[in-house]
């Protein structure tokens, strides 16, 4: 079983199973959203595939020659355009690439060692859950916490450093902040390690399962290996999680002070109850439900984000994979990871929705 | 006491500004909106100076961006290893051109260390001297002694052996406690007047960071300007067009916008451009792409809002036609935010146009850019931190100063979030 699969089935068995779930025991009423919203992200991962494929056909110059470059023989060049079936006419190529992505058989890459592209994702898209998992905790706890305090300190020091921090991190470009933390960090204290993902000659005893290294040091008790790989991953994370968490100290901020101001949060006042019971018992819970549906919109940012961290981190993830297949030119993997993106961003959304779903009764088609 | 109508308001509002003047009042709007108008005055004022820098960069920056202008990887603020002609202080020879001696009057002897350029720079500058003293009587014809360290030849100096001697600033500077008798002159170098002059020193290939950062504002405004206006320009009356219309143009637009908004960016601007190639158009029009769907989704929610006041049903009953309406009401009451979009749009732009050249793709790579420079730099942070300091440092004040304004104007325009 490939890693790819196996990630695939640790997150999406159990997210499978809560659906189904939530499905038998809903109301009416959730059940039809439910249905409507999977729905609406078909057309959505459609409009994202045709939009690929047909913004990557309008590339001047034959693909295949254009990425074996002056050492591609015109045998070779006529046998892998005959293979990727680059001479059939448009709508056929379009059908057989729809194909591909419900099986998420992309095919083998054009360069390099003609590799699946699957096997290859499946190397690369661990990587990147390994960043953006962390990072999306980091942010979110910054976030809530630090808008909470913020809105609780209203108007005083801490609130207006708290939104200051937001409108910087907001401005901050996420690659400079990478480079940033490289140089404190890396360069002039010498704590951290500045690239890759583990130690080279450590990696080298890491038995892989998952391909999430962290995961595959704890399964086979690789301690040294853990140690090495949680040294690398700090400041990638902390570049992603911080430049994220900007906007998420706003949100919350911006919702717990409107929470406030409602008659409920004043009832629980009046009984007695202590301040900072008040605002982190009960506004925040009512404050979260927008915040809940900004996480949906954020991943884009976050995927958008880890390819930068990627490339300054050399994080061997899938934004550096699609970075490198589009200088060596392989359209067929460029294709294929944006695919992935594409799939990965609507799945995410339609279950953000389907939470928000839950946690908010009034949201219902 | 007659009712007054929107006119007279109006007029009154006009007479009013003709007596106050449009500056004063301005400026008297601080009284009412506070941090908010500081807020957009500063950033108002960052923004122009930005602007300003972006138009007349070869005013502002000392050496063309590409000019390969001092010595490769100087420190900012370090002075550049230049030839400098030393003697003894009480010699009163400070410059190359005082060893200049009547024709037929022996030749001075200047010493320099073996092995080392300056011997053949020290030569060249004289026969230039030289050639421009033809004819007056004077020659500049110095006599080279070599010596084989630095220390043996400043213990000529002081000793006199030699009139004066050339030797590498930075060298002197290390050994100059020891020869208190010996005074620094000026570079032999003469042209380059770059004395201190890399305040943020220079990069990789010897090219001044200071004067690249600045040309850098060039580009950096022209990808955010430019791919905010094509993006509002198309988003706008899409926006009017499916907010007024509704059915199925406003479905379809609709769903193929909200596909491109949850999508990734930059990955959609890296995938465009990876297919047009690397030119300043093609960055413009893929970050372009990006940000319609942004336009399209304020302005078309904006316009189904304004859509059911009373008076466009109060317009339509006396017959206004369809085109009038989206004139002069719907359109009116879109364009307040539209303006604030634009403002945090073009930070937006900015930021991911950054980001593209950063990652190689986008920008030819000779462009004078923040983005490529941290790129470039970033194989040198070991050492030489302010390759990739600086241009990052210019990209955040750049959009910090956008960012500002947008949330300034937007609590000015916008009084109804004022309560939170």
């Amino acid at each position: 079983m490939s890693p790819l699969s196996l990630i695939f089935l640790i997150i999406g068995g159990p997210a499978a199973l809560g659906l189904v779930y939530i499905f038998v025991r809903g109301s009416a009423g959730l059940r039809r959203y439910i249905v409507t919203r999977i729905a609406l992200t078909l057309p959505m991962v459609f409009i994202l595939a045709s939009l690929v494929f047909f913004v990557l056909r309008v590339i001047p110059g034959d693909p295949v020659s254009s990425a074996l470059g002056p050492k591609g023989s015109p045998e070779t060049v006529a046998r892998l355009s005959e293979q990727l079936g680059l001479g059939d006419p448009l709508l056929v190529q379009y059908g057989r690439f729809l194909g591909s992505v419900v099986t998420l058989d992309f095919g083998n890459s054009l360069t390099g060692a003609h590799r699946p592209i699957v096997d290859e994702m499946s190397e690369r898209f661990p990587a990147t859950l390994e960043l953006v998992i962390p990072a999306a905790i980091l942010s979110l706890a910054i976030g809530i916490f630090g808008g909470a305090f913020a809105a609780s300190r209203r108007r005083r020091t801490a609130d207006y450093s708290l939104r200051l921090y937001s409108v910087i991190i907001y401005s901050l470009p996420i690659f400079w902040l990478g480079l940033m933390l490289q140089l404190l960090f890396g360069v002039k204290l010498g704590w951290l390690p500045i690239a890759g993902r583990v130690d080279a000659v450590i990696g080298t005893t890491l038995h892989h399962i998952t391909n999430i290294y962290s995961i595959d040091a704890i399964l086979t008790g690789n301690w040294p290996a853990l140690r090495s790989v949680l040294a690398h991953l700090v400041l990638p994370t902390l570049t992603l999680g911080l430049i994220l968490s900007g906007v998420f100290v706003r949100l919350t901020r911006i919702n717990v002070i409107e929470t406030l101001q409602q008659d409920y949060v004043e009832a629980a006042r009046a009984r007695g109850i202590r301040e900072r019971v008040v605002i982190y018992n009960h506004a925040l819970k009512n404050a979260m439900i927008p915040v809940i549906t900004l996480i949906g919109l954020q991943v884009a940012i976050l995927l958008a984000g880890a390819v930068l961290t990627e490339t300054v981190f050399s994080w061997p993830g899938m934004g550096r994979y699609l970075v490198e297949r589009i200088s060596s030119r392989d359209y067929t993997a460029v294709q294929s990871v944006i695919t992935m993106f594409a799939l990965f961003v609507a799945l995410i959304s339609l279950a953000v929705d389907i939470l928000y779903s839950l946690v908010d009764p009034r949201v219902r088609y | 006491m007659a009712l007054q109508t929107p006119t007279s308001h109006e007029q009154e509002w006009r007479e009013d500004l003709r007596k106050v003047g449009f500056v004063r009042r301005l400026l008297a709007g601080r009284r009412w909106y506070g941090t908010d108008w500081w807020l957009v005055a500063i950033s108002a004022v960052m923004v122009l100076g930005f602007i300003t820098l972006a138009l007349f960069p070869s005013v502002f920056a000392p050496y063309s961006p590409d000019e390969q202008a001092g010595p490769r990887f100087l420190a900012p603020g370090a002075s550049p290893d230049l030839p400098v002609l030393v003697s003894l202080a009480t010699s009163g020879i400070t410059e190359l051109a005082d060893l200049a001696v009547p024709t037929g009057e022996p030749r001075p002897s200047v010493g320099v260390v073996r092995g080392v350029p300056t011997a053949q720079a020290l030569n060249d500058r004289a026969q230039e001297l030289n050639q421009e003293l033809n004819g007056t009587g004077m020659e500049l014809r110095p006599r080279i002694a070599r010596f084989d360290s630095l220390d043996e030849l400043l213990r000529a100096v002081d000793d006199g052996t030699v009139v004066a001697a050339v030797v590498q600033s930075t060298e002197f500077e290390q050994l100059a406690g020891d020869f208190p008798t010996v005074g620094e002159g000026m570079s032999i170098a003469g042209g380059v007047s770059s004395e201190g002059g890399f305040i943020l020193g220079t990069n990789q290939i010897g090219q001044d960071v200071f004067s690249r950062l600045i040309w850098g504002t060039r580009i950096a405004l022209l990808i955010g300007f430019s791919a905010s206006i094509i993006a509002l320009v198309v988003g706008v009356p899409l926006g009017l067009l499916a907010g007024f219309t509704g059915g199925m143009l406003d479905r379809i637009l609709s769903v193929i916008m909200d596909s491109l908004y949850a999508f990734p960016g930059l990955i959609l601007a890296i995938s465009i451009t990876a297919v047009l190639g690397p030119s300043v158009l093609n960055v413009i029009v893929a970050i372009a792409v990006l940000y319609i769907p942004t336009y399209y989704r304020i302005v078309r929610g904006q316009t189904l809002s304004v859509k059911e006041e009373l008076y466009i049903e109060a317009a339509r009953s006396i017959g206004a036609r369809s085109s009038e309406i989206l004139r002069k009401y719907i359109y009116p009451n879109v364009i307040p935010s539209v303006a604030i979009i634009f403002s945090v749009n073009v930070a937006d732009a900015i930021l991911t146009g950054a980001g593209l050249s950063f990652l190689g793709l986008g920008l030819p790579p000779d462009t004078a850019d923040w983005g490529i420079d941290l790129a470039r730099g970033q194989g040198f942070i070991q050492n030489a931190w302010w390759l990739i300091t600086f241009p990052g440092f210019a990209i955040m004040l750049v959009v910090l100063a956008f960012t500002m304004m947008g949330e300034g104007l937007m609590e000015i325009f916008n009084p109804k979030l004022r309560q939170r």
